[in-house]
């Protein structure tokens, strides 16, 4: 990366404080965090258990809200949103990709693909075809009517992405999305999240425990006691 | 979308068919219960009105009053006569017909077959005045029913008994110790509402009755239907004002007569049956609460088990009411599922039981969709809370749950 592109800011934390408990036993899960993360970036986040990251990717997700500080998403203060409005919030520029996927069982690859769609009131025809098309995309052609038991956990985590990007979101927030995955399907996996940050210019941020995972991504957060200890850019290598 | 999530929702219901057939069973037994006791109940009501329809429409009994068990009175005693019957037949403005009768139980004989039957003596009035049709022969001549003439007309009951398929017309039959020549046969109307057998009957004239059966001049009772279009009350009041005049009761005397209404007694009748039929409707309608609350204990298990689903769901953009619709419609298809088997269930025992107690099948449809909306309902009301347990969740803690 030999310039410096200057983005759209995206996502912006300002003096973020998450706070469990209260008195002798209060525990700070993010104690202020100041960060901005612009479009199209790939950001990973690195970090021990309790780091902070889990509640720092909820946020972003629109998921949690922070106790104290302004958590921005696309110029809107999400943090003081109430639980609708980040569920439509969610709806229409958020996907999620899980470590264990999280796919709806007893139910085949196209209807979980789906799913955000019916909640958003697409019609049933336009719907098929936009999950068929998604499907395509992360190259799941001819497996549409299986069921999870029925694809390996590479295949379902493409199903699972399939269902996040189906939407066209702006952000897609990834947890330790090749966690279950073994190492030759990992990267796979790597690659087509590499490719859809490329191509769709989908922002895109993703925890991680593994340094080779992370270093697919643009940019690298470590977080230490709720705090960003370190903001690496251009490790990438693609 | 409602129809996106009733199709998930029969999925979701056929995927977990036999836990889905036992949180029905319970909504199955309410319905079918309730649609059996009230069509069941419907069914004795229709017969009890049809039985005692049979008795004649429209049609007031006289009988003299009869002192009770104590033997005290605050009525002078005294039997029905010729006089009193003369008095009504020219007197009543408001009845079609006006005819005494006497009866005794007593042996009747044909060749080598006795049998005992109620034998009647009357007018012709009476076939009237209890809607009695001739099914053979003839009913009596003016000359006959005048003079008393020994012939008669019997019951079908007696004409099986003493002639099975020839012909009885013609024939003699000994009555008590007189003999009588059979002029006709009289339709057959079953048993009646009180539980008496009505085809084993003779009747014959009046006059000849009262010399030959019954060796006195009293009259049993005079029947009066009332003519077409008249209420049986005004009939009575008539009735009672003829009376008290001809049998001379002082005014502020009490009547020594008894008027009975059929059609008050048919109308008490029913309404009691009506009464029951509720009431029987109405315990069963406690199994279906108790249906209600199995489908509550199914859904609650549902919530928690499909925790992890709901998570995903809320993550990727469901809103609460989302949620909360897709058990909701989930419980409202499951408790309408089995109300429909209920009904099916409900309608087969009442029609085996109607069949089998022989009266009428007498479905109501109005019950029926009853029965479907208040099952809907239950799934409604009764699934509401679990279906709120999940919309509330948080998808955090869902997502995590395993």
């Amino acid at each position: 990366m030999n310039a410096i592109v200057r983005r759209q800011p995206l996502i912006t934390f300002d003096d973020v404080w998450k706070t469990y408990g209260k008195g002798e036993a209060q525990v700070h899960a993010l104690a202020g965090i100041n960060l901005t993360i612009g479009q199209g970036e790939f950001v990973a986040i690195m970090g021990p258990s309790g780091s902070g990251k889990s509640t720092a990717m909820n946020i972003v997700g629109c998921l949690d809200t922070p106790t104290s500080g302004r958590y921005g998403f696309l110029d809107v203060d999400a943090g003081r949103l109430d639980r609708s409005s980040r569920a439509t919030l969610r709806n229409r520029y958020i996907g999620f990709v899980f470590q264990g996927y999280n796919l709806l069982p007893r139910t085949t690859a196209v209807e979980n693909v789906e799913l955000p769609l019916i909640y958003r009131g697409v019609a049933s025809r336009e719907r098929r075809e936009l999950a068929m098309n998604a499907l395509a995309d992360v190259g799941l052609k001819g497996r549409e009517t299986h069921t999870p038991a029925e694809l390996s956990g590479g295949q379902q985590q493409r199903v699972a992405i399939a269902r996040a990007i189906v939407t066209r979101p702006t952000l897609l927030v990834a947890d330790e999305p090749t966690g279950n995955l073994d190492t030759a399907r990992s990267h796979e996996i790597m690659d087509l999240l590499t490719r859809l940050n490329a191509e769709l210019g989908l922002t895109i941020v993703m925890v991680t425990h593994e340094q080779d995972i992370a270093d697919y991504a643009s940019r690298t957060l470590r977080f230490v006691d709720g705090r960003v200890a370190s903001d690496t850019m251009g490790l990438e290598t693609a | 979308m409602l129809w996106e999530t009733i199709r998930l929702a029969l999925l979701s219901v056929w995927r977990n068919a036999l836990r889905s057939f036992l949180t029905l069973l319970g909504i199955v037994i309410g319905v079918a219960a309730v649609i059996a006791m009230i069509t069941i109940g419907s069914g004795t009501t229709e017969k009890v009105r049809g039985d005692i329809s049979k008795l004649g429409s429209n049609l007031l009994v006289v009988q003299a009053a009869r002192p009770d068990r104590s033997g005290s009175t605050s009525f002078t005693p005294k039997q029905l006569d010729g006089r009193d019957v003369e008095a009504l037949s020219k007197g009543l403005t408001t009845a079609k017909a006006v005819a005494p009768a006497a009866q005794k139980t007593v042996r009747v004989v044909y060749g080598a077959q006795n049998i005992s039957a109620q034998v009647t003596g009357t007018e012709n009035d009476y076939f009237t005045a209890r809607d009695w049709n001739v099914s053979e022969g003839r009913i009596f001549s003016e000359s006959e029913a005048r003079g008393g003439t020994n012939v008669c007309l019997i019951g079908a009951t007696v004409r099986g008994q003493f002639f099975g398929t020839g012909d009885p017309l013609g024939q003699s039959i000994r009555v008590s110790r007189s003999s009588c020549r059979v002029i006709g046969v009289l339709e057959s109307k079953g048993t009646s509402g009180f539980g008496q057998a009505q085809d084993n009957v003779v009747m014959m004239p009046l006059s000849g009755f009262q010399r030959r059966i019954a060796g006195n001049r009293d009259i049993g009772a005079i029947y009066i239907a009332a003519a077409e279009g008249i209420a049986t009350s005004d009939v009575q009041t008539e009735i009672e004002t003829i009376l008290r005049e001809t049998r001379r009761i002082a005014p502020g005397a009490d009547d020594n007569f008894d008027i009975r209404d059929m059609t008050q007694i048919a109308d008490a009748m029913a309404s009691a049956t009506t009464t029951m039929t509720g009431m029987l409707g109405a315990v069963a309608g406690v199994s279906l609460l108790v249906g209600g609350i199995g489908i509550m204990n199914i859904m609650l298990v549902s919530v928690t088990e499909r925790t992890r689903e709901i998570g995903i769901r809320l993550a990727i953009g469901a809103h609460e009411r989302h949620i909360l619709v897709q058990f909701l419609v989930e419980a409202t298809v499951l408790s309408l599922l089995g109300g429909l088997i209920g009904i099916a269930l409900g309608l087969s025992l009442a029609g085996l039981a109607t069949s089998a107690l022989s009266i009428p099948f007498a479905p109501s449809l109005s019950i029926i969709l009853l029965a479907v909306g208040f099952s809907a309902l239950i799934g409604m009301v009764f699934g509401f809370f679990p279906a709120l347990r999940g919309a509330r969740l948080d998808p955090i803690d869902a997502l995590r749950h395993e």
